[in-house]
């Protein structure tokens, strides 16, 4: 197990909120101080516009950002960093797919895949695509345990799909789906494979190349760094024919009154100034993790996924979402209270200063196909312990008699 | 630690007055809240302008519950023009409860299928 208390004083939310116990990371992680003061010494010391001056403090700049992309490159196992684009986040990642891809790429009788359990921005670009290019959203149904089975597979893959879009970790089941496995099929009907790996990335060892993966798409402020930053990783090969997301500074060649040649990628994707803080904040938190260990994290998290999951079997009442095992999730654990509405024992839980997310987690489809209402979502990460999850039971069986 | 909710609310949760179905209505409506997934199916039985009864039903959070039986309780006995007058901030004057900007909705849903349904009956009406 990690050491919960000496990482929770890298934490200043910590120290500024004593009683806070903080139990909503899929939403976003907080950040260590390092994070922090990064962004200071930033605007402090360092700030000036990127690629746009010749003078020492925009070269140190631009420097900054560069190494800060190359950081992400290797954090994922890109085989460049010029497959690296710095967007706003995961959102932003998968419309700018969305736009610069599958509008472009996709036409009648063509077919989108995606699992009932996506996030509405793994959802939403994808039915507005279809709206507009009259291709097909198809759904591919996930089983009770929150896995796409061999047959549902069979049954929906074919020669039509041209773009399959799925979570590497569904943020409201926790379930990890296996990337590389999917992957090795849909490219065998010729398709491309789009991740939304926003719920993976804090917790999982990505390699982008070994997964074989087309796009993956992530935040930084799920992963320790700031709120505003993502990335967008693309395979180079289909990277150098997309043409670009936003238009305007900072992304061409040369423009004349007549003709534009536009920047070399990544650069063609990232118009107007960037959010260069975010970056080289974003690429702080990668050294963070690191120093701390991405494997050491992820055997914390499944001992505290078998502590809660253990504990949550022994209440009466509890309906868990998703596999029951540890190792087949993220930090993250859904449930719901037969005959108590999730808000009613979230208000009860964060009066103990129990920090949750109750509701539909942005994914409503997947609680329509459980006939399910509002969940109550659970996700821990390094500086949380087991005595917080043992803190979360004993309030959840006082709710649950509250209410009765 | 002290309780989240006054104990005579507790009661009316539990056991609410107004809950149920009334079986010959004038005029029924449902009502749904997206954002947490509440839905409710109101009946009022209205006659010479006076709602007589009314009752509502459905899958609903505490804090909705609440709004629901306190409303209706306000309602029954008064005329339409009286019951229109009772807008969010007399509702909420009414049930007296702390409640974050979230959860404002859970507890005036009643009160705008209350406001759906008179203007549905009237409509009918006329």
């Amino acid at each position: 197990m990690l050491d919960v208390i000496k990482i929770k004083k890298d934490f200043p939310i910590f120290n500024n909120h004593q009683d806070l116990i903080y139990l909503d990371n899929a939403a976003t992680s907080q950040k260590p101080q390092t994070v922090i003061d990064r962004i200071a010494e930033f605007y402090s010391s360092e700030n000036a516009n990127v690629h746009r001056g010749v003078y020492p403090l925009s070269e140190q700049a631009s420097e900054a950002y560069e190494i800060a992309r190359k950081k992400v490159a290797d954090f994922i196992g890109a085989k460049s960093s010029k497959e690296i684009i710095f967007t706003k986040g995961t959102t932003e990642s998968l419309n700018l797919v969305a736009q610069s891809y599958a509008l472009e790429n996709l036409k009648v009788g063509d077919e989108i895949l995606v699992a009932d359990f996506e996030h509405h921005s793994n959802f939403l670009p994808w039915q507005i695509v279809c709206q507009k290019t009259d291709a097909t959203l198809k759904i591919l149904n996930s089983d009770k345990s929150g896995f796409i089975s061999q047959k549902e597979w069979q049954n929906k893959l074919s020669k039509k799909t041209k773009i399959v879009a799925i979570a590497h970790a569904s943020n409201v089941l926790g379930t990890i789906n296996d990337i590389k496995k999917i992957a090795k099929m849909i490219h065998s009907v010729g398709a491309v494979l789009v991740v939304d790996g926003a719920q993976a990335i804090p917790h999982l060892s990505v390699n982008v190349q070994d997964l074989d993966c087309d796009f993956y798409a992530f935040s930084g402020h799920k992963m320790l760094g700031p709120m505003g930053i993502g990335i967008l990783y693309v395979k180079e090969t289909i990277l150098a024919k997309m043409l670009p997301y936003q238009l305007g500074g900072g992304m061409i060649e040369s423009v004349s009154m007549n003709e534009t040649i536009y920047a070399d990628y990544p650069e063609k994707f990232e118009a107007g100034t960037p959010n260069v803080e975010g970056a080289i904040a974003l690429a702080e938190a990668i050294d963070y993790l690191s120093a701390i260990g991405l494997p050491e994290i992820r055997a914390h998290e499944i001992k505290l996924s078998e502590y809660l999951l253990n504990g949550l079997a022994k209440i009466n009442r509890v309906k868990l979402l998703g596999t029951a095992d540890a190792k087949g999730r993220t930090g993250l654990v859904s449930f719901y209270v037969d005959g108590i509405h999730a808000h009613d024992l979230s208000d009860f839980l964060a009066k103990n200063g129990l920090a949750l997310r109750a509701g539909f987690h942005c994914a409503m489809p997947l609680h329509q196909s459980r006939s399910c209402g509002a969940t109550l979502r659970v996700s821990y990460y390094l500086y949380n312990s087991e005595q917080d999850l043992e803190f979360l039971l004993s309030n959840l069986e006082k709710a649950i008699t509250y209410y009765g | 630690m002290d309780d989240l909710y006054r104990s005579e609310l507790m009661e009316i949760y539990k056991d609410p007055t107004h809950k149920g179905h009334l079986s010959d209505p004038s005029i029924s409506t449902e009502k749904q809240n997206t954002f947490c997934g509440d839905h409710l199916h109101l009946t009022l039985k209205i006659k010479n302008n006076i709602i007589e009864d009314a009752k509502f039903d459905g899958a609903m959070c505490f804090v909705s519950i609440i709004g629901a039986d306190f409303l209706l309780e306000e309602i029954i006995g008064k005329t339409i023009k009286e019951a229109k007058k009772i807008d969010q901030k007399k509702l909420l004057e009414l049930i007296n409860l702390n409640l974050s900007t979230s959860r404002v909705a859970c507890a005036t849903l009643t009160l705008k299928a209350l406001q759906e349904a008179i203007e549905k009956y009237e409509q009918e009406k006329n």
